[in-house]
């Protein structure tokens, strides 16, 4: 391509002295899909604030077709073409797609009236432009979050975009839906509108990008081509350190009771005849895309979904789990996958976040709650799991991904838990604390207990799991000892599947 | 695409909310005409609709506060604040008319709620707290500034009672005595066509459904998030203001401690009419059919000979039932 969409000119940005982004060079073709990686705090959300004008860089100039802008305010940026779409998408759930998708330019139009034939027509045309056909006037809120995905990108289109910049946007859908919103934009492409991708799930990142930036602490480490890279180098390249990708040791023995069998379990519509048995020690992988019942089963584990019929069999006798209170009780903990949601009390500190599941213990014998008791307590486990943190007084908000979860962790271990359950307990964390977590998890193995461990991502159950469950549509399809697969069977297998319930 | 085809049917299920709603009003009626005739006639219909006006009024001004995510507990407040100001001053200047009364009274309700609307959209407090402290400093400045001495048939201004017994038309009884459409109702339908109106085919109307819906959403697309909040209060303070005027012209007679307590069956008809008491949804058809509903209920108590009291507690229980079908709703329609 002759000139590129965007070039980015050493650009530095400092915060309270700290260098935020430390002279960044990049540069995006038009219709070119990039993709921007990097850890937390390695100044990707900077980089994108800068490229829409939001935040002023300190050094360095940055040049959006051909000009050159030294001081890009947020509607230069919008005039030259570039769009954001937040993660949150920023979408109106109570409004018509239709509306949705026109409001920006009525507000700019600055119309008082609405001529609804209008709204209809601009949210009809650009639906066409992206080749796929949303009913108009539905209400934002009943539409899946594939398709509100494409609600947000044609908003972005109304106003002429050149230049898609999306916050990671695979997080939410399936791999279905991901295919589909590939395809999307590779249409903007064939229209020469570019992407800039920011992911944190690398074996997506392979899949779409054809270029990808690297940054870290603020510097980049290189612009590479897609097919250059692998998930190794890549998640090389993002932490700069050499990643233990040891596989976990399982040593079975027989003499061992099962901890857990689950035997025929079926919920209409969720799963069917699920059967599986975690043994102490053990770590059991259960792998599925979004959709294929994985967390529902979870959830009935822990007493929050019943099931229509099946035995639950704790240390061989069968229990009935009706709520997490039971499921404590026999020793299962839960670890969700929205930890921010439903994990964590973020506006509390870290040490209410880690008492809150044992509150008993802490009683006085006036049955109050006896506050150097819970310091102590809180303290023995932040210090038990090392979480980095300035102070127990923290409010959970203020932690990194990985603290966070570690914060998580602690409130269960504190329960004493015999079978832990973790769905997708690495989302959203960077790579060096992954490795951490994927640590802290193999010791909980050691000590005897039985961890689920639910993800998405082959090469984390692969090398964190002695055997693997493969889900789809709701039901177990494999079962299978990690010894007898290579990541790449696994990922064929999960894909393949995938695929087929599209059916 | 099955998401687009499930959504259809939950659209469809939402819309029949009114229909259902309708079909409700309809059976009730019959009933309580079976056990007492003179219920469904046209005279006592009319008469319904003269007496629930100034309660559908507030209705919609509370509709609208609801739909911006918002509430409002000092209407009754502004709607008395308004009508006892302005028997007063019609009194003391002794200007004796109606359009002057309806000056006042919505001066009055357009000040205080412009009030609301600054306090919320500057200071940014959540609305329930702010407008429950400034209903009791709405009313407590009127008690002890205005005065608490109630302005009595005799005292109060002829235009009120004239206007009062306006009908648009009038049908005599063969067996003598008259009746016919008040132009209260007239009244109310009008505002309700505005508020739709305003609702539907401009941009304000739809910035309210949309900071409703995403309050920060609604700030990303370059909303006046401000501005729009003052509108909502404003536009309220002045329908209570109406409505404070109606309510002296049908009962002849301000007390300033009346409607003050009463916020609960108004935001009965709207919550019942399936606006969504956490903000972005409802119709104004909903809630002209909760109005409906709650005056029909209520007047039917009396009809069927059980004591005034038995109001509060239906219309407490219909607050609550409507409030959880419709959460229970919205649960479910996330869950398929």
């Amino acid at each position: 391509m002759a000139e590129d969409f965007l070039t980015i000119k050493n650009v530095s940005k400092f915060y309270a002295g700290v260098r935020a982004l430390d002279s960044v060079d990049m540069s995006i073709g038009r219709g070119e899909i990039h993709c921007l990686v990097g850890e937390n705090g390695s100044g990707k959300s900077t980089l994108i604030k800068i490229i829409a004008g939001v935040v002023k860089p300190d050094e360095g100039e940055i040049i959006i077709q051909g000009k050159s802008y030294k001081n890009l305010r947020p509607i230069d940026s919008i005039n030259e073409g570039i769009q954001v779409i937040y993660q949150d998408l920023s979408l109106f759930p109570n409004l018509s797609v239709a509306e949705n998708i026109s409001l920006n330019q009525l507000i700019e139009e600055k119309k008082k009236i609405i001529n609804w034939k209008e709204v209809k027509n601009i949210a009809w045309d650009v639906l066409s432009i992206i080749k796929k056909e949303l009913d108009l006037n539905e209400k934002v809120e009943n539409i899946s979050i594939a398709n509100k995905q494409l609600v947000a990108i044609c908003r972005a289109l109304i106003r002429n975009a050149k230049l898609i910049i999306m916050d990671e946007p695979t997080t939410a859908i399936t791999k279905k839906e991901i295919d589909k919103l590939l395809s999307v934009i590779l249409d903007l492409k064939e229209r020469g509108i570019s992407t800039l991708f920011v992911s944190h799930k690398l074996s997506e990142v392979l899949q779409i990008a054809e270029k990808v930036t690297v940054l870290r602490d603020g510097k980049k480490v290189g612009d590479f081509n897609a097919g250059e890279l692998n998930y190794d180098t890549l998640s090389f390249y993002m932490s700069g350190k050499k990643i233990d990708h040891s596989v976990f040791d399982y040593k079975e023995d027989s003499e061992q009771k099962t901890l857990l069998e689950v035997k025929d379990l079926s919920k209409k519509g969720q799963f069917e005849d699920i059967s599986f048995k975690v043994k102490p020690g053990e770590i059991v992988g259960m792998i599925g895309s979004l959709g294929s019942g994985r967390t529902e089963v979870a959830l009935s584990l822990f007493g929050l979904n019943k099931p229509n019929s099946g035995t639950i069999f704790v240390n061989e006798q069968p229990v009935k789990i009706d709520s997490p209170r039971k499921a404590v009780s026999l020793g299962i903990s839960y670890l969700p996958e929205d930890r921010l949601n439903q994990g964590l009390f973020l506006r509390q500190s870290i040490q209410n976040n880690i008492v809150v599941t044992n509150l008993k213990k802490l009683l006085s014998k006036f049955r109050l709650i006896n506050n150097s008791k819970k310091y102590q307590y809180a303290k023995t486990w932040v210090d038990e799991l090392s979480v980095n943190v300035p102070s127990l007084e923290v409010a959970v908000q203020a932690l990194s991904g990985g603290n966070q979860q570690r914060v998580v962790i602690a409130k269960w271990l504190a329960t004493n838990p015999k079978i832990f359950i973790l769905d997708s307990p690495t989302v959203g964390i960077d790579v060096a604390s992954k490795s951490n977590i994927h640590n802290l998890i193999r010791q909980l193995a050691k000590n005897s207990i039985g961890v689920i461990m639910i993800s998405d991502e082959v090469p984390e159950i692969v090398r964190n799991c002695n055997r693997i469950l493969v889900m789809a549509d709701g039901r177990i399809v494999r079962e299978v000892n990690t010894i007898d697969i290579t990541e790449d069977e696994l990922f064929d297998l999960v894909s393949s599947n995938s695929k087929n319930s599209e059916g | 695409m099955t998401g687009t085809i499930r959504s259809n049917q939950i659209q469809k299920i939402f819309s029949q909310n009114e229909a259902y709603l309708s079909l409700i009003i309809v059976a009730y009626s019959i009933l309580v005409t079976s056990l007492n005739p003179s219920f469904l006639s046209f005279e006592n219909l009319l008469d319904l609709g003269k007496s629930s006006a100034s309660l559908g009024i507030m209705a919609i001004g509370v509709f609208v506060v609801l739909l911006s995510g918002g509430i409002d507990m000092s209407f009754t407040a502004i709607a008395i604040s308004g009508q006892y100001i302005a028997a007063n001053v019609l009194i003391a200047s002794g200007i004796d008319n109606i359009y002057f009364a309806f000056l006042i009274s919505c001066m009055v309700g357009l000040g205080l709620g412009a009030i609301n609307g600054l306090i919320i959209s500057y200071f940014r407090i959540p609305t329930f707290i702010v407008t429950l402290g400034t209903l009791n400093v709405f009313h407590g400045i009127l008690l002890t500034v205005v005065g608490t001495k109630a302005v009595n048939s005799a005292q109060l201004p002829d235009c009120f009672k004239k206007f009062g017994a306006t009908n648009v038309f009038t049908i005599v009884k063969p067996e003598g005595g008259s009746y016919g459409l008040s132009i209260f109702t007239v009244i109310f339908i009008a505002l309700a066509l505005l508020t739709w109106f305003i609702l539907t085919y401009t941009r304000l109307g739809r910035s309210v459904y949309a900071i409703g819906g995403d309050m920060e959403a609604a700030k990303r697309a370059g909303l006046n998030v401000f501005s729009i909040q003052f509108f909502i209060y404003c536009y309220v303070g002045i329908l209570a203001g109406i409505a404070g005027v109606l309510h002296v012209s049908l009962i002849r007679y301000s007390n300033p401690t009346y409607l003050v307590g009463s916020e609960l069956s108004v935001i009965a008809p709207v919550v019942l009419g399936g606006t969504r008491i956490t903000g972005g949804s409802g119709t104004v058809i909903g809630t002209i059919l909760g109005v409906a509903m709650i005056t029909l209920l209520n007047n039917s108590l009396i009809l069927i000979g059980l004591s005034s009291f038995w109001q509060e507690f239906f219309t407490g229980i219909i607050v609550a039932i409507s409030v959880s079908l419709s959460s229970y709703q919205i649960r479910k329609s996330m869950m398929i």
